[in-house]
C-alpha cells in the first residue's frame, strides 16, 4: 500500500470509490456484496489476470492481486481489509463486524479458517482426482463439519445468518465462494454439500444466495460452470474437444499459467 | 496476583513462539496483567485442546475463560475489550487502520514461512528462500519508510507483529548467509527501537537462543 502522509487529508465518505476485480473471483464479489449491503455505490473495472493493467500493479504493488478498492484515490487491497475498511469509513451504514468485541472475534476467527483451511481445501478437490481427491473431500468435509456444529450448538447456534438475523462479515466471506460448491459438484461429480450431512450449513447458503444483493452479485451459473470445466480441464492438463472457456470468460482461463489461475475461481 | 483475577485474562503459550509474544507485547504494552501458562506443543493439555480445538494452536488468550485465538485477532481483540488501555491500532484514522491490518498480514503471509524455507531446505529451495528472504526485509523496511515506528511515532500494531521476528534475524541471517544491517540498515535500527521498550525486552529471548533452539529442531527432524 502507498505510504500516506500526514499532509494527505482523509477522503470525505463521498470520495469516489473504484473497485478493481475480476468476474469470476470469489474475493472480488465479496467487496462487491459488501458495496451493496451498505448502499455504496462504485465503479468496477474488469481486470485481466493474465495482462493486469498498470493501474492495478500501481495500486497493489506488493501482492499484484485483485481486488483492490480505490477509495478517494487511496488503494485498499485484499479483501478482508476492504471489508473492515467499510465498515471503519462509513459507520453510519450496516455493520458487516458485530459490536462486541468478543463476536467480532469470532468473526473475524471463522473467516480466516474460510480463507485458510476450507478454501484451499475445495481448491484441492477441484485440482485434483483419484485418491488425491478422496483425501481433499474428506478434507472439506471434516471443515464443513466444523461449521456446521458452529451452527447447531456453538457460537452460531439458532441463527439465520451467522451475522445474527441479517448477514455479516462471516456471511459476506463464506457465502461469495459457497456458491462455487454447487458447480464444483457439477463438474467434478463429487458430492461436497450434503443436505443430510449438513442440514444448517445448506440452509444458511440456500437463504444466503436469495438475498437481492447476493443475486446481483454473483454471476449466473452457466457463466461459472462453463469457467469451472475450463479451469478443470486446465488444472488437470486433459487434452481435448471438451468445452474450451469462451471469450466471453476471458482468454486467460485458456492461456494463463498457474499464477494466474491462483488468483481466481479456485479461491473460495 | 489481584489484578488477573479481576481482568481474568489466562496466555497458553509456548516460549520461543513470535506469536505468542505478540500477545505477550501488546498485554505488557496495555498494562494487562495475565497468567502466563507455558504448554507443551509436544504432548497437548485438555485445556488447549478445549480453548482451540479446531486448530491445537497457541497462543490462546482466555478472557473470563471465553478463548480467543490467532495472534493478530488477540491483539485486535485486546484494543477491542480494553478500550481505555493505549491503542495498537491507529484510532480514527480507517485508511491507517488498514494499512496496518495489511502490513501485519503481510509479515503473517510471507516472513514466518520463508524463514522455516531458510533453514529446513536446501540447494535450489534455499537460495529461492534467501532471495525472497531479502526482498521481504527490504519491503518491510520500505514500509517503516522515515518513521520512527511503523504507524510513525506511536509504536502500534504492525510494531507488534513484526518485533517478535528480530529474535529470529540471526538465525536468518546464519542460515541464510545475509546481514540485516547491510540490507536494511533503517529496519535493523528500528529492531534497537524496539528492544529498548520495557515489553519488548521482558519479552523476547535473545536471538543466540532463538538460534540454538532452530538448530535443535534440525537435529530433531534429521536435517543437516
Amino acid at each position: 500500500m502507498e505510504k500516506s502522509s500526514s499532509e494527505n487529508a482523509i477522503p470525505p465518505a463521498a470520495a469516489p470509490l473504484k473497485l478493481f476485480g475480476s468476474w469470476a473471483s470469489s474475493y472480488t464479489h465479496r467487496v462487491q456484496l459488501a458495496l451493496r449491503l451498505k448502499g455504496l455505490e462504485f465503479d468496477y473495472v474488469e481486470e485481466d489476470l493474465g495482462n493486469k493493467s498498470a493501474e492495478l500493479l500501481r495500486h497493489n504493488p506488493v501482492h499484484k492481486k485483485v481486488p483492490v478498492l480505490v477509495h478517494g484515490g487511496r488503494a485498499l487491497p485484499e479483501s478482508d481489509i476492504i471489508l473492515q475498511y467499510l465498515d471503519d469509513a462509513w459507520p453510519e451504514t450496516r455493520p458487516l463486524l458485530p459490536a462486541d468485541a468478543f463476536d467480532r472475534a469470532l468473526a473475524r476467527f471463522w473467516c480466516h479458517f474460510a480463507d485458510d483451511k476450507l478454501g484451499p481445501a475445495v481448491g484441492a478437490v477441484f485440482a485434483s482426482t483419484g485418491e488425491d481427491q478422496g483425501a481433499a473431500v474428506r478434507q472439506v468435509h471434516d471443515n464443513l463439519a466444523l461449521l456446521e456444529a458452529e451452527l447447531r450448538d456453538g457460537a452460531f447456534r439458532g441463527r439465520r445468518f451467522f451475522g445474527g438475523d441479517e448477514v455479516g462479515l462471516l456471511d459476506v466471506v463464506l457465502g461469495c465462494g459457497s456458491y462455487w460448491l454447487a458447480v464444483f459438484e457439477d463438474v467434478t461429480g463429487v458430492r461436497l454439500v450434503d443436505a443430510d450431512a449438513f442440514p444448517r450449513f445448506h440452509a444458511w447458503l440456500r437463504d444466503f444466495e436469495a438475498l437481492d444483493e447476493v443475486r446481483e452479485t454473483i454471476p449466473a451459473v452457466d457463466r461459472l460452470l462453463e469457467y469451472a470445466r475450463g479451469l478443470r480441464h486446465m488444472l488437470l492438463g486433459l487434452a481435448g474437444a471438451a468445452a474450451a472457456p469462451s471469450a466471453e470468460a476471458g482468454p486467460t482461463a485458456a492461456a494463463a499459467p498457474a499464477a494466474g489461475a491462483a488468483d481466481i475461481a479456485v479461491d473460495i | 496476583m489481584a489484578g488477573e483475577k479481576k481482568q481474568g485474562l489466562q496466555l497458553l503459550d509456548f516460549w520461543v513462539s513470535p506469536f505468542g509474544q505478540r500477545c505477550r507485547i501488546a498485554l505488557d504494552e496495555k498494562g494487562l496483567s495475565y497468567e502466563y501458562l507455558e504448554q507443551d506443543l509436544a504432548n497437548k493439555s485438555e485445556l488447549l485442546l478445549r480453548a482451540n480445538p479446531v486448530h491445537k494452536k497457541i497462543p490462546v488468550l482466555l478472557h473470563a475463560g471465553r478463548p480467543v485465538c490467532e495472534s493478530l485477532i488477540i491483539v485486535q481483540y485486546l484494543d477491542e475489550a480494553f478500550p481505555a488501555t493505549p491503542t495498537l491500532l491507529p484510532a480514527g484514522d480507517p485508511y491507517a487502520r488498514a494499512q496496518a491490518r495489511f502490513w501485519a498480514d503481510y509479515v503473517d503471509k510471507k516472513l514466518y514461512d520463508c524463514g522455516t524455507r531458510l533453514w529446513k531446505l536446501k540447494g535450489d529451495g534455499h537460495a529461492q528462500a534467501r532471495t525472497e528472504m531479502v526482498e521481504i526485509l527490504r519491503t518491510l523496511e520500505g514500509a517503516l519508510g522515515e518513521g520512527r515506528f511503523f504507524g510513525g511515532e506511536a509504536f502500534g500494531f504492525v510494531d507488534v507483529a513484526l518485533v517478535p521476528f528480530t529474535s529470529w534475524f540471526l538465525t536468518y541471517e546464519r542460515f541464510g548467509d545475509l546481514s540485516v544491517e547491510k540490507e536494511c540498515p533503517k529496519l535493523a535500527a528500528w529492531a534497537k527501537r524496539c528492544a529498548e521498550r520495557p515489553s519488548v525486552a521482558k519479552n523476547l529471548y535473545p536471538p543466540e537462543k532463538v538460534y540454538e533452539f532452530i538448530c535443535g529442531m534440525k537435529k530433531r527432524f534429521g536435517i543437516e
